[in-house]
């Protein structure tokens, strides 16, 4: 039986890729809810299976096995009426560049039925409130990235859907234009609509999403809220320092062999110490930099990141690929000491 | 008050329109649309029919068989592919439509090309050589029924799940060569051997070529409603296919 406060339920949901017995498993039995109103964040790592669950929820796959059931129907059985009421920006911004802003709204209106009365008002509200309305007669080829994502997105609302599926929303555009579509991302759920966003961005979702789920080799390896799931992982807390040594001398590098250290980074000037023991550390550093006679610029302690989060659940130990990304370029140590 | 159902129907049918309008004012000027659905027969019908011993009606009745093949087989391998190349395919398939609406509205985007164009060569046969036509209801029937089944045969190229149109152009236009010349529409019907002549009978271009020469020349071999009940027929079944082959590559995820 279905509960009614959940937007989508997801059971037992699997996907193989070709025939059931000799294909490719994609999404590996996962199990999940999306709450009515909420921000539900699905994050992963390239080819974890996140895309390929968010088409079995839009009807553009058909699950191998399992159950999808949205706004009470079964996707397999009535996918009609959650047709009807869900909008859908996928990763590529699938506009139609031979057509006016004003025609592709119109088009998609029309194929979401919306009555004749209100399109027009709709399609002009929305070109205002995504700054498209000057280019409401101009050709979507001529179009920046920015304005197509902009379009894509009002396209999948013009029928006032109260479900929204975003697949990596924001990729690939300008600091502006992400800002403001996070911020339209945010409107949208203030405005009662429940977002599902696919993203690899992991800063992203811990702005937007109530709730993340991390998927990993098609099984979910979270789900929860993203500060939760930060408490979850206080084993990653770390120092961050930004020493500037004397001319000529050796760059910090011996920060990485302090007691209770367990893992190293060096981010651009300053260093990212991951401790257990943040209250220990600390006074260990200043006594490194003292003895070294190195100036400190910033001394902080942080909170594990979601990044940390996600990283340790995707099987990355966190630091370890920027780690060996750093001892692949040991040129770079030596022309930071010479500052 | 209108019941579920009828509203229903209704609604698909005006989406099966909005998709028709759309792909029209998208697709029909595309180079790939104007070369294969436009130029192709013409080039065709010039290559095998100048320098040769011909009436105009003759002309005309093949003229017309070929747009109508040519024209609306055209329309679903280039632009199905070329939708799914794009990421607009996806919209139309996550739409609240079903999925036989969409397609029809893809048979009916080659079926109104076609007719377009025959009409332009009904224009050019009447006008430049002065050709009559003897049974213009059989014309009108037979241009409909042959556009729709000939679109309805580019849409199983099209929904061979590929985003390059030149994956199953080149297959599509093999198969319409081939079917050209085992049609009667060069060689006609009455001069093919027998065993010609049966193989010639699993084309539908051959009935389309016999009511061609129904509604031009007044004369075919065939019944003309026989003709009328292949066209029909194939093209019901070449719709089959597409659904079919839609529905397989959404469960296997192709």
């Amino acid at each position: 039986m279905s509960n009614l406060n959940y937007t989508i339920e997801v059971n037992n949901l699997t996907k193989v890729y070709g025939p059931p017995d000799s294909g490719v498993l994609a999404v590996d039995h996962i199990n999940f809810q999306v709450h009515q109103g909420e921000v539900f964040g699905f994050l992963g790592p390239n080819g974890a299976g996140k895309t390929t669950t968010q088409r079995m929820l839009t009807t553009l796959l058909e699950p191998t096995e399992g159950r999808i059931v949205i706004f009470g129907h079964d996707l397999a059985r009535d996918a009609y009426p959650v047709k009807r009421q869900m909008g859908l920006v996928p990763e590529e911004s699938n506009v139609y560049t031979e057509l006016t802003a004003w025609d592709n709204l119109m088009f998609t209106a029309q194929l979401y039925r919306v009555s004749r009365a209100e399109r027009a008002e709709r399609a002009q509200q929305l070109l205002e409130t995504f700054g498209l309305g000057e280019k409401r007669d101009v050709k979507v080829e001529n179009f920046s990235k920015g304005m197509r994502r902009r379009l894509s997105i009002a396209m999948a609302i013009i029928h006032r859907p109260t479900l929204l599926f975003l697949d990596e929303p924001t990729p690939g555009l300008d600091a502006q234009s992400a800002r403001a579509i996070r911020d339209l991302i945010r409107q949208l759920n203030a405005e009662g609509t429940t977002i599902f966003l696919t993203t690899h961005q992991i800063e992203e979702a811990n702005q937007l999403c109530d709730r993340v789920a991390i998927i990993n080799h098609g099984r979910i390896a979270a789900i929860d809220t993203p500060e939760r799931l930060k408490a979850a992982f206080r084993r990653v807390q770390s120092v961050e320092v930004a020493l500037e040594p004397p001319a000529g001398s050796e760059p910090a590098g011996g920060l990485a062999a302090l007691p209770k250290v367990t893992t190293s980074v060096k981010m651009g000037d300053k260093w990212r110490l991951y401790t257990e023991d943040p209250s220990t550390l600390l006074p260990l550093v200043v006594d490194y930099a003292r003895e070294n006679g190195l100036k400190v610029i910033s001394l902080s302690t942080l909170g594990p990141s979601l990044e940390d989060v996600f990283l340790e659940l995707t099987g990355q130990q966190v630091g370890t690929v920027r780690h060996e990304m750093q001892e692949d370029k040991p040129r770079r140590r030596g022309m930071g000491g010479g500052r | 008050m209108k019941s579920a159902p009828l509203q229903r129907l209704q609604g698909e049918l005006a989406q099966a329109w909005v998709v028709i309008v759309k792909d029209m004012k998208v697709h029909y000027l595309r180079p790939g649309m104007i070369m294969f659905g436009f130029l192709m027969p013409f080039f065709m019908f010039f290559s095998f029919s100048v320098r040769r011993e011909m009436a105009a009606a003759q002309g005309v009745a093949r003229l017309l068989a070929l747009t109508t093949f040519f024209t609306a087989g055209a329309a679903g391998p280039f632009i199905i592919p070329l939708e799914r190349r794009l990421g607009t395919y996806d919209r139309l398939l996550a739409a609240p439509m079903s999925l036989l609406t969409l397609l029809l509205g893809k048979a009916a985007v080659g079926t109104l090309f076609a007719i377009g164009v025959s009409i332009f060569s009904l224009i050019v046969g009447v006008v430049a050589f002065g050709a009559s036509i003897a049974q213009p209801w059989l014309l009108v029937a037979g241009v409909i029924l042959g556009s729709f089944s000939f679109s309805a045969l580019g849409l199983i190229f099209g929904s061979v799940p590929t985003r390059n149109p030149g994956d199953v152009q080149m297959p599509s236009t093999l198969l319409r060569w081939g079917l050209l010349f085992i049609s009667g529409t060069f060689i006609p019907l009455t001069e093919m051997a027998p065993a010609a002549r049966a193989v010639a009978y699993l084309s539908p271009l051959t009935y389309a070529q016999d009511l061609m020469n129904h509604a031009v020349l007044g004369m075919g071999l065939l019944s003309p409603w026989l003709d009328l009940l292949v066209l029909l027929a194939s093209g019901i079944l070449f719709m089959v296919s597409p659904v079919w082959m839609h529905r397989r590559a959404r469960r296997l995820g192709y």
